[in-house]
């Protein structure tokens, strides 16, 4: 319960904060309708040439950008924002500002990665949105009941997964505090706009099983579009389990080598 | 006898440091062959603080101050030795060990830059789960202490350093923590905010008998709050009793400013002991040893015609400032 109250009071806090910055609503909006754009752009040059790309067709490649979407604004929305702010020269880590986190009798993993929330990632939730309605309309014929279940767990484990990603990086920080893991992270991530089959074989390999942004966005598209069959989608829910439990450890590991700020 | 609060017994630290050599071919070489240094940053202490009293931790820059503040905070873990503060060993952080205890950092801040200050005491009466009437009432009580209503409904952002100051230890006392660590709190600050957090501090401490370990560089702070000090040098406690016995220990002389008639003709002093300082309104300073110092004002008052006399200890200033520079008591 406690834990659900200071949810709220983070993302009120947040909310208070971004919202004495009213230009930033404007080039967060401008921001999210061009990386929409170019992502909905690229989509249609791909399908003026050909009808679909190993087995994915129009409709089920936007639904793929739709969940692509979606995700990275829950963790915008989320966790993105708190895990990020640790990295770097000017990081929390680096600089010693952690302190305050430490200091607090909550779980530290909950605070650090919950504690900033930031408002205009909504502005991307609901573009993300449209796009997968969009994607359900295009699709032409009703989605069954058991394929957005199967979607909506696949999505649960996609964050999950994601999250423990971001929860890697945020505890490698403190062993390498100035790199900005989450930048290099970000440009792979960019390859799960897009289906992992149409990788080549190797790439699939990289993307599904050693960094596995692939896995985040394709199975929730493909459970919704195509159906998932039950051990890929266990295996994907066994799979964010695992990340989430291994994350955790080795932040609590991490947590350990904080050497605060000399002074 | 009371249990002591704070407990330390041969407490250390020490950090991995890298090091090389200035120029840029050290520094290419650093990428492949890093060396690093040893820093010892606190060696062996061990001190104990009773429940509700105030202690000045004092030292150079570099003296572990910090760490020593941090590591009974529970933000670092100590290479050796053991402290227990309020019954917990502070780096296992456990939850009902970070409820008792609040660390206010001079140099760092806790507040919510965009918003008004009462948006960051509402965010930290929640994650502490203060009940809404005693956080009312604590709240209340802080704000009329410091004078600070006015400043409730602006933007953190926008406020001088003493106006953060404030709501940092608004911020920190929410929880109403029963040990308090206070790292340069008054750091930067002018004279007169100085002495309103120093007044405020010790009302603090008087109402709600909290323990206080304070490190400062100002040594008003000290002298006016701290009846006990404990000296760290290099990391190695080199003193832990009464400030003003530390002074008397350092310093074994009196000074004596006698302002006397103007007078055309060189006065001749008690005991032909000369002025060490004559100023240009007549004021002489005499440095004398602490025992012979009632004698020579008696003499003094009875054979020359003294307007004005005061007797005092030399300044703690000088007195720390020695053993910094000598590394010993």
């Amino acid at each position: 319960m406690h834990s659900l109250k200071l949810l709220q009071t983070f993302a009120r806090a947040s909310f208070q904060q971004e919202l004495a910055y009213r230009s930033n609503f404007f080039i967060s909006l401008f921001h999210s309708l061009l990386n929409l754009g170019t992502g909905l752009l690229a989509l249609l040059v791909l399908f003026g040439q050909v009808q679909s790309i190993r087995g994915w067709d129009f409709p089920a490649t936007l639904a793929l950008l739709g969940v692509y979407l979606i995700v990275s604004a829950l963790r915008g929305l989320v966790f993105g924002p708190s895990l990020e702010s640790m990295a770097g020269m000017d990081g929390e880590v680096l600089t010693g500002r952690l302190d305050y986190t430490l200091l607090r009798p909550v779980n530290t993993q909950f605070l650090a990665s919950f504690r900033v929330w930031n408002l205009y990632a909504f502005i991307d939730l609901a573009l993300g949105v449209a796009v997968l309605i969009l994607a359900v309309v295009k699709i032409g014929q009703a989605v069954p009941v058991g394929h957005w279940l199967s979607f909506l767990a696949a999505l649960v484990s996609a964050v999950a997964t994601l999250y423990a990603l971001m929860l890697v990086f945020a505890a490698l920080v403190f062993w390498f505090p100035g790199v900005l893991f989450t930048w290099i992270f970000n440009s792979i991530f960019q390859m799960a706009r897009y289906p992992v089959g149409l990788y080549p074989s190797w790439l699939r390999v990289v993307l599904t099983w050693i960094i596995p942004v692939g896995i985040i966005t394709t199975l929730p598209a493909q459970a919704l579009t195509l159906g998932l069959p039950l051990p890929l989608q266990l295996g994907g829910l066994a799979l964010s389990v695992a990340l989430v439990t291994g994350a955790s450890l080795l932040f609590r590991v991490a947590l350990s080598r904080y050497a605060s700020a000399s002074s | 006898m009371t249990k002591p609060c704070i407990e330390v017994h041969n407490l250390s630290k020490t950090y991995r440091v890298p090091v090389r050599e200035a120029g840029l071919k050290a520094s290419l070489r650093s990428l492949t062959h890093r060396t690093y240094q040893e820093v010892e940053a606190v060696q062996q202490i061990s001190f104990s603080v009773e429940p509700g009293e105030i202690v000045g931790f004092i030292g150079p820059n570099g003296a572990g101050k910090t760490t020593t503040l941090k590591m009974l905070a529970g933000l670092l873990h100590p290479t050796g030795g053991e402290a227990t503060v309020a019954g917990f060993t502070p780096w296992e952080r456990r939850h009902a060990y970070l409820r008792r205890i609040s660390m206010v950092m001079g140099n760092k801040s806790q507040m919510l830059w965009d918003i008004p200050p009462l948006d960051s005491f509402q965010v930290l009466g929640d994650i502490y789960a203060v009940p809404p009437a005693e956080y009312r009432q604590t709240l209340d009580e802080l704000i009329d202490l410091l004078g600070m209503r006015e400043l409730l409904t602006k933007p953190v952002r926008n406020f001088s350093l003493g106006e953060r100051m404030k709501c940092e230890l608004v911020a920190g006392l929410i929880h109403r923590p029963q040990v308090l660590f206070l790292d340069e709190p008054t750091l930067g600050l002018d004279v007169s905010m100085q002495n309103r957090l120093r007044q405020f501090i010790r009302e603090y401490n008087r109402r709600s008998s909290a323990t206080i370990l304070l490190t400062s560089h100002y040594m008003a702070d000290v002298t006016a709050l701290c009846p006990r000090v404990i000296l760290i040098h290099e990391g190695k406690l080199l003193y832990d009793s009464d400030l003003q016995e530390l002074a008397r220990k350092l310093a074994p002389f009196k000074l004596v400013h006698a302002s006397l008639l103007v007078n055309s003709t060189p006065p001749a002093f008690p005991g032909g002991l000369q002025p060490v300082e004559v100023s240009e309104e007549g004021r002489h300073t005499f440095r004398l040893p602490r025992d012979e110092a009632a004698a020579f004002t008696a003499q003094l008052l009875g054979s020359l015609p003294v307007v004005d006399l005061t007797v005092e200890d030399p300044p703690i200033e000088a007195v720390i400032d020695q053993i910094y520079q000598e590394g010993k008591v």
